[in-house]
């Protein structure tokens, strides 16, 4: 089974060029990181992976199948999940009803069958007691910590069971602890086989906890490689440090 | 009064679950025995107008409530009820009944492409559009002598035969909007608690979001648009049919359509029984000025005041603002991180505050730009 | 249609479409900074309109003079508006609350103008309000000669500012990207209200054109915000030039659909631009890379 993938996939706003030709595969299977320096295009590549954006030019491929410009829920349901950089959860909904949102039903008899069904109720408790706020159920989301929020997003991708998930900095704005605690997560379901595509700055994160490791910097990948090789990179200590 | 937004927990008590099926019981006693209660045919006419208000309400509610995009020109659906089942009736003799529903169809056909036009988007595109659509059927109803009366209205024929006296008609209709009524409240809830619901209220919350978690947005708000023009039509079709008088400026009203949105804000646009709350109290306000001082400009100060104050102060409605104070006195101090919401603030007000000149938050990072992420808007 | 009639129709499109472009300018400028609908526009247009004629009847003195005290008046009612009213909206649900908290302001301003000034209609009589002059070979009504003029003024100064004042650079960024804005130290809180400020001023001087050459009752104004509304959609939501560029091609097209259909359905022209326009581009056809979907 392919990997996720792109092929001199572009995009522009106005004159400034965010994406420029960008080709990347991304190894199946693993954890692969995204990094590089602010304003490389991290975010408008992961967005138009993911069809929030629609890329002027190039291709996303995925298991095969090409979806370019897809909207977001069909990328959604073909198995690739993702956190937002400003962790979205939904406000005025129960911690329960924000993971049970995600569940993808097939057809109108299915929409309109109650949301509340023993067997999806028991799924989203499970997700909501392995993330760890199983007794924050009723709680509405906007009510609860930074962190937790955190945890309830990821509670609430892993619901649609997504063969590939996409983190756009899971550990930005969390304190350690938490930070660990997502890092252990998101091993647990890589063992499980789940692929990762983690955005990333916390660099003592991304070394320790990833397999692959992309660079970008001015809307291209300028390195790619295990976490080691890309250290010692001089082209990347070139696109950070400007040396 | 039962809310049904948010379902049972199971830690809850009984007690509240017997207290709102007793309220619920209440209500339909109240409903059931008004017409025998009112003290003259005056005030049984002002009941029927305070339920066919609940039925624009909660009608509107379906889409307003459920995808948080709002309608401003809704009485465009009830408007164009009224005027199909009138025509229906006048000029292919249908049986009154059935010219209500098949009224009810079309509209619900015609919202299908003006749904395609102003959902694609977001909020903005759809207020703009409802606020148009409105407008220009007022243009056109007024200007089409030949098909529909023109300006100079159009009278539409009684169902029940010249026998059934004033009274009697005011209480069948009573009943009739009751019906309706609670086939909206009907269809309210099994959405609310269906998965379509819960798809809906994401899209309220977060569209972005709903739509990475799988949510088919655009389908799913173009359906809660055609259900609710659905109901909206057989709103206006049922009290044209009693009213007997059409006239485009009144069913093409912007005031109309005011008074339900106001209506569903005011009594809650998140719960079951707040549209008609607030068809209640604001439907009897107006009926009273109505009869004291007359149709007067009065009227569009205080409805735009009213609406007003409920938008800066009570944007969730004044159930769930009441029930918040309680709560708020209930809840037990507890040691928890700061929310995300606060979060937001301290980050804008950091921002707003102490701006680094050289473009560095407070924490040594550079916020590269931010595509739809910042949405909130 | 005649030559003549079609020249007729055609310059008369052009000085409506002017008048349009002024007025589209405001309303599209409040989205820019602040991505508010602000449907109370048209309102403050008609209140600015019978302010002009009000002034006019209490002091003989050409309405135009009005200007004086309303462009700076609805300044500062601008300002107020953005930063006491709708600066207090929670930013999650700021589209939808802000529409209906400028529609609730319509509404007021609509009941107040009924309540003071009764519904009956008026107009502003001027020695030269019958007068027309002959412009290339066009016979034109005076007071239509001089809102195009005043419109294009306006809009010549409010160019002027977006582009050469550092106020208007600020005004652009925020408009562009508020985030980015604010990183390099504008204070976006004030541009917004500086904005809806200008935004209001284009109202008053908007509204007082209007008052020359048009009977004004209060409900007026539900005739202006649709075509208006459809214009900044057309025009690109948030892009002043593209409100203009769509401001005087529909203006001339209205003007010229009068001829064979008459006044009211050749209104429907705007109504069917919007329609054509959220069914093809929704973000608009003129507004280059700022306009956005909305």
């Amino acid at each position: 089974m392919s990997a996720l993938s792109t092929q001199e996939l572009t995009k522009s706003f106005g004159g400034v060029r965010a994406v420029d030709g960008a080709s990347v595969t991304f190894q199946e299977g693993k954890i692969n990181a995204l990094i590089g320096p602010n304003g490389s295009g991290k975010t408008t590549f992961f967005n138009c992976v993911t069809g929030m954006i629609r890329p002027d030019a190039g291709t996303v491929t995925y298991q095969d199948r090409d979806v370019t410009g897809l909207a977001p829920h069909r990328i959604a349901r073909s198995g690739i999940g993702r956190s937002f950089q400003l962790c979205r959860v939904f406000p005025r909904l129960t911690v329960l009803e924000n993971v049970l949102v995600a569940v993808q039903p097939h057809g109108l008899l299915e929409r309109l069958r109650g949301m509340r069904n023993p067997r999806d109720v028991a799924r989203a408790r499970d997700l909501l007691a392995r993330v760890g706020i199983d007794h924050l159920e009723h709680a509405e989301a906007r009510d609860i910590s930074y962190g937790q929020q955190k945890l309830l997003e990821l509670a609430g991708v892993l619901m649609g069971d997504p063969r590939t998930i996409m983190l756009d900095e899971p550990a930005g704005g969390v304190n350690p602890a938490l930070v660990d605690r997502i890092a252990d997560l998101v091993r647990e379901l890589n063992a499980e086989g789940r692929t990762f595509v983690v955005v990333e700055h916390n660099m003592e994160l991304v070394m320790g906890l990833s397999d692959h490791v992309v660079v970008f910097d001015r809307g291209r990948p300028i390195a790619q490689g295990t976490p080691a090789v890309v250290q010692d990179d001089p082209l990347v200590l070139e696109a950070y440090l400007g040396v | 009064m039962p809310n049904a937004s948010s379902g049972t927990p199971s830690g809850r008590p009984t007690t509240a679950r017997v207290a709102r099926f007793a309220g619920l019981l209440a209500l339909v006693a109240v409903v059931l025995l008004f017409p025998s209660l009112a003290p003259d045919p005056f005030v049984l006419s002002v009941g029927v107008v305070i339920l066919s208000y609940a039925v624009l309400a909660t009608s509107w509610n379906l889409v307003g409530g459920f995808t948080g995009y709002i309608s401003l020109g809704h009485a465009a659906y009830s408007g164009l009820g009224g005027y199909a089942t009138a025509l229906l009736v006048l000029r292919t003799g249908l049986d009154p009944w059935l010219a209500l529903v098949a009224g009810g169809l079309i509209v619900a056909v015609i919202a299908v492409p003006v749904g395609v036009a102003s959902l694609r988007v977001r909020g903005a595109s759809f207020v703009i559009v409802s606020i148009a659509l409105v407008l220009i059927l007022q243009l056109t109803f007024q200007s089409w002598h030949t098909f529909t009366g023109g300006s100079g209205g159009l009278r539409v024929p009684r169902p029940f035969g010249p026998e059934v006296l004033r009274p009697e008609q005011h209480e069948r209709f009573f009943y009739l909007h009751a019906v309706l009524l609670a086939l909206a409240l009907l269809t309210w809830w099994v959405i609310e608690r269906s998965r379509l619901g819960a798809g809906l209220k994401a899209i309220r919350e977060d569209e972005d979001k709903a739509q990475a978690l799988g949510v088919p947005t655009f389908a799913y708000k173009l359906t809660a648009l055609v259900v609710s023009a659905f109901f909206t039509a057989l709103g206006g079709g049922l009290y044209a049919l009693w009213f007997g008088y059409l006239d485009p400026i009144f069913q093409f009203s912007i005031l109309v359509g005011t008074y339900m949105v106001l209506m569903a804000l005011l009594g809650g646009v998140r719960s079951l029984f707040g549209p008609l709350l607030g068809a209640v109290v604001v439907g009897y306000a107006v009926e009273v000025f109505k009869s004291q001082y007359g149709d007067t400009q009065f009227h569009l100060v205080a409805t735009g005041i009213l609406l007003g104050l409920v938008v800066l102060f009570m944007p969730d409605g004044v159930i769930p603002a009441l029930t918040s104070l309680v709560h708020r006195r209930r809840r037990a101090a507890s040691i928890r991180e700061v929310s995300a919401a606060e979060l937001a603030e301290q980050r804008d007000g950091r921002q707003r505050d102490g701006r680094q000149r050289d473009g560095r938050q407070r924490d040594g990072r550079q916020r590269d730009g931010r595509q739809r992420e910042e949405t909130a808007r | 249609m005649t030559g003549a009639l079609f020249a007729q129709s055609l310059v008369l499109g052009i000085l409506l479409g002017g008048l349009y472009a002024l007025l589209a300018a405001g309303l599209t400028l409040y989205f820019g900074v602040m991505r508010v609908v602000m449907i109370a526009h048209s309102a403050f247009l008609i209140l600015a309109a019978y302010l002009a004629w009000y002034f006019h009847e209490r002091s003989g003195l050409d309405p135009l003079l009005s200007l004086v005290i309303t462009v700076p008046l609805f300044f500062v009612i601008g300002y107020g508006m953005q930063r006491f009213l709708v600066s207090r909206l929670r930013p999650i649900s700021l589209t939808t609350m802000s529409v209906l908290l400028t529609f609730a302001v319509a509404l007021t301003i609509e009941g107040l103008l009924g309540f003071v000034w009764t519904g009956t209609q008026r107009r502003v009589q001027l020695p030269y309000s019958g007068t027309s002059i002959e412009v290339a070979g066009v016979s034109v009504a005076v007071v239509k000669l001089i809102a195009f003029a005043l419109a294009a003024v306006s809009l010549a100064a409010l160019y002027l500012i977006l582009r050469k004042t550092s106020f208007g650079r600020a005004l652009r960024a925020t408009t562009q990207h508020p985030e980015a804005a604010r990183l390099i130290g504008i204070d976006t809180d004030r541009v917004a209200g500086l904005g809806f400020g200008l935004g209001l001023a284009t109202a008053a001087i908007g509204g007082t054109a209007l008052a020359l050459d048009y009977t004004i009752y209060p409900s007026l104004h539900w005739h202006w915000i649709g075509p208006l509304m459809a214009i900044i959609v057309v025009g690109g939501l948030g892009s002043i030039p593209g409100a203009a560029i769509a401001a005087l091609l529909l203006g001339v097209a209205a003007s010229l659909l009068q001829v064979p259909l008459g006044t009211t359905w050749a209104q429907t022209v705007f109504y069917l631009a919007l329609f054509v326009t959220l069914m093809i581009r929704p973000q608009g056809f003129f507004g280059g890379r700022l306009a956005q979907r909305f």
